[in-house]
């Protein structure tokens, strides 16, 4: 096994002192690691961080917790121990099944909640060890998916000439739930968070540090689901995810895994608006979604537009 | 215990920084080498100098201890014997079990991409991939390998052997963990359970189907006592 190559290691102590550090520059936050370690293993990046700044020994973190008003749950918290939450799972389901169906048990064992939606993309181009194609995406000039196989990219265009996709399984059931992302500066709708920075995938600025993740405590009534496509049941990404929930006849409708952030499918919401969910109503709203996708030159990704049709679908018919 | 079988260990290991390393035994622990974490080529930047304090080495030479307040001296307990090592910032717990503390049953399939399970361990009761796991982040840590779980007399090894649950064997030391985690923190599993919990694991030999049953009659067994 390649050994990973050399770095300074930091166990922070507050956010502040992380956010520090990060200002000094050349160094990157670890939560659960297993998104980060992976990409300075191969080397996948042009850069190398000088600098790794641990944040789990960073106390009280690690929480979720309900009051009247809203879900909190701490930027540290596994992926696993939100999956198996009670109260997460009978009011949040979305993000209880979106976190069950996220990776491996380990890796939601290891992984994290800010982990998850700070994740790089993965396409493959991407990917490939030792920086091999240095892509629009990190600073080239070319994107090499767009000629090559985009089997798995993106159905609605790009963004600044990249076709990748946002991978996370818990961002699309965020924006679903209306939830809001706190940092140590400022308070995100999960709707703006994601934005392709290059290289990364949020809005986050250099010294920025998710501390918190707010979920509005849905209101009596309400419901909400989320279906993920991925060839086998654990380990793999999603191929498209969707996540939904509904109160009253209005739906929030988030897919991911077809455009480079998650994509809120407002079109479906329109078409569902006031209607009792049923398969024609399911299906109609489903087809709205996909209406204005298009696959790449070569249609490779074509197969992905019937797969969202019919997650938006299924989605919505789990909330009925 | 053979320290002196430890101690080779430690001096075969080629991590090229480190000059010397010592292997000591005090007060019931078994003491790592020195191996004082050096920061490579970059260490002459600013940045890495405001962040790390400058330290005298015992042959005198100058080098950068990593951050004074992120001591790299690390002490865990695996199988139950406690060890304590001066680790590297870069050391991967895969690393540190298999090369410092000559426990081989943490595999490597998938090259440490964190996708194949073969080098799963229980660390604080959690089933967790070692190749992704930092060893400087392990100080106080529980750690139990498929050695430990054999070793203890746990039935998950003899349904395992019942149930044919392996061919090459391989991929088994990461399963054997991942299903006694489970087994810890659920002591009636339903096959169900343990098929979601075995999901991370991969068997190369496809000895998928005969997990689950394994894991039920363990728990059977663990039930007796
Ligand atoms: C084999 C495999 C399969 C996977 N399958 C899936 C899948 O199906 N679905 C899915 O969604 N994901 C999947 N993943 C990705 C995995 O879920 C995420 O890697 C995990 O949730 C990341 O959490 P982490 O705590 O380990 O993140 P880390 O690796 O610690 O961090 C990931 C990124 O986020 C940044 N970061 C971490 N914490 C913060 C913070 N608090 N504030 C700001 N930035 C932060 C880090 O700097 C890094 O860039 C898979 C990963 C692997 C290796
Ligand atoms: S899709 Fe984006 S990440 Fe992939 S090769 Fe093109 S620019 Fe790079
Ligand atoms: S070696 Fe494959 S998951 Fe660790
Ligand atoms: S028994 Fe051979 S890899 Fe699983």
């Amino acid at each position: 096994m390649k050994t990973i190559k050399k770095f300074t290691h930091i166990d922070a102590k507050t956010v502040d002192e992380a956010a520090s550090i990060l200002r000094a520059g050349n160094a990157s936050v670890l939560s659960g690691g297993t998104d980060l370690l992976g990409t300075m293993r191969f080397e996948v990046l042009p850069d190398y961080p000088e600098v790794v700044v641990n944040l789990k020994s960073i106390p009280d973190l690690e929480y979720i917790k309900e009051d009247a008003s809203m879900l909190r749950i701490g930027a540290l918290t596994r992926l696993e121990d939100i999956a198996k939450d009670e109260t997460v799972k009978t009011r949040y389901t979305a993000l209880a099944e979106a976190a069950h169906r996220t990776a491996t048990p380990h890796i939601r064992e290891m992984g994290t909640i800010a982990g998850n939606i700070c994740q790089l993309t993965r396409c493959w181009y991407f990917r490939l060890p030792d920086n091999r194609f240095n892509c629009v995406r990190k600073g080239g000039r070319q994107c090499y998916a767009v000629m090559g196989d985009n089997r798995y990219h993106s159905i609605f265009g790009a963004v600044k000439s990249c076709f990748a996709v946002n991978p996370s399984d818990t961002a699309p059931s965020l924006v679903a739930l209306n939830a809001r992302i706190k940092t140590n500066k400022r308070l995100i709708e999960a709707g703006n968070f994601w934005d392709m920075a290059v290289p990364g995938s949020t809005v986050l600025g250099a010294d920025e540090i998710v501390t918190e993740i707010q979920v509005p405590k849905p209101a009596a009534g309400s419901r909400s689901a989320f279906i993920k496509f991925a060839i086998r049941k654990s380990i793999d990404f999603p191929i498209v995810n969707c996540a939904a929930s509904v109160l009253n006849g209005n739906a929030r409708i988030c897919l991911n895994a077809v455009y480079n952030k998650p994509y809120r499918a407002t079109a479906a919401e329109e078409s569902i608006k006031g209607k009792t969910i049923n398969e024609e109503s399911a299906d109609a709203a489903g087809a709205a979604a996909v209406e204005s996708a298009r696959a790449l030159p070569g249609d490779r990704n074509k197969w992905k537009i019937q797969i969202a049709k019919t997650m938006v679908k299924r989605a919505l018919l789990a909330c009925s | 215990m053979s320290e002196e079988k430890k101690s080779e260990n430690i001096n075969k290991k080629g991590t090229g920084n480190v000059s010397r390393r010592t292997f000591l035994k005090d007060a019931g622990f078994v003491v790592g080498a020195p191996a004082i974490g050096t920061i490579a080529a970059s260490s002459g930047q600013a940045s890495a100098q405001d962040r790390a304090a400058e330290t005298q080495s015992e042959d005198g030479s100058t080098v950068s201890r990593i951050h004074t307040e992120a001591a790299t001296t690390i002490e865990l307990t695996v199988n139950g014997d406690k060890y304590r090592f001066t680790v590297e910032p870069n050391w991967s717990l895969r690393q540190l079990i298999r090369d410092e503390i000559g426990l081989t049953s943490p595999k490597d399939w998938c090259g440490g991409l964190g996708a194949c399970g073969s080098c799963t361990v229980i660390m604080n009761g959690r089933p967790v991939l070692s190749c992704l796991t930092l060893a400087c982040e392990c100080d106080g840590a529980n750690i139990e390998t498929a050695e430990g779980i054999a070793k203890a007399g746990h039935p998950i090894i003899q349904a395992y052997i019942d149930n044919n649950a392996f061919q090459c064997g391989y991929c088994t030391p990461g399963f054997v963990c991942t299903s006694k985690a489970l087994l810890d923190r659920n002591n009636n599993p339903t096959e169900a359970d343990a098929r979601d919990a075995l999901g991370g694991n991969l068997c190369r030999c496809a000895t998928y189907q005969q997990h689950p049953p394994a894991v039920l009659q363990a728990a059977r067994e663990l039930k007796k006592t």
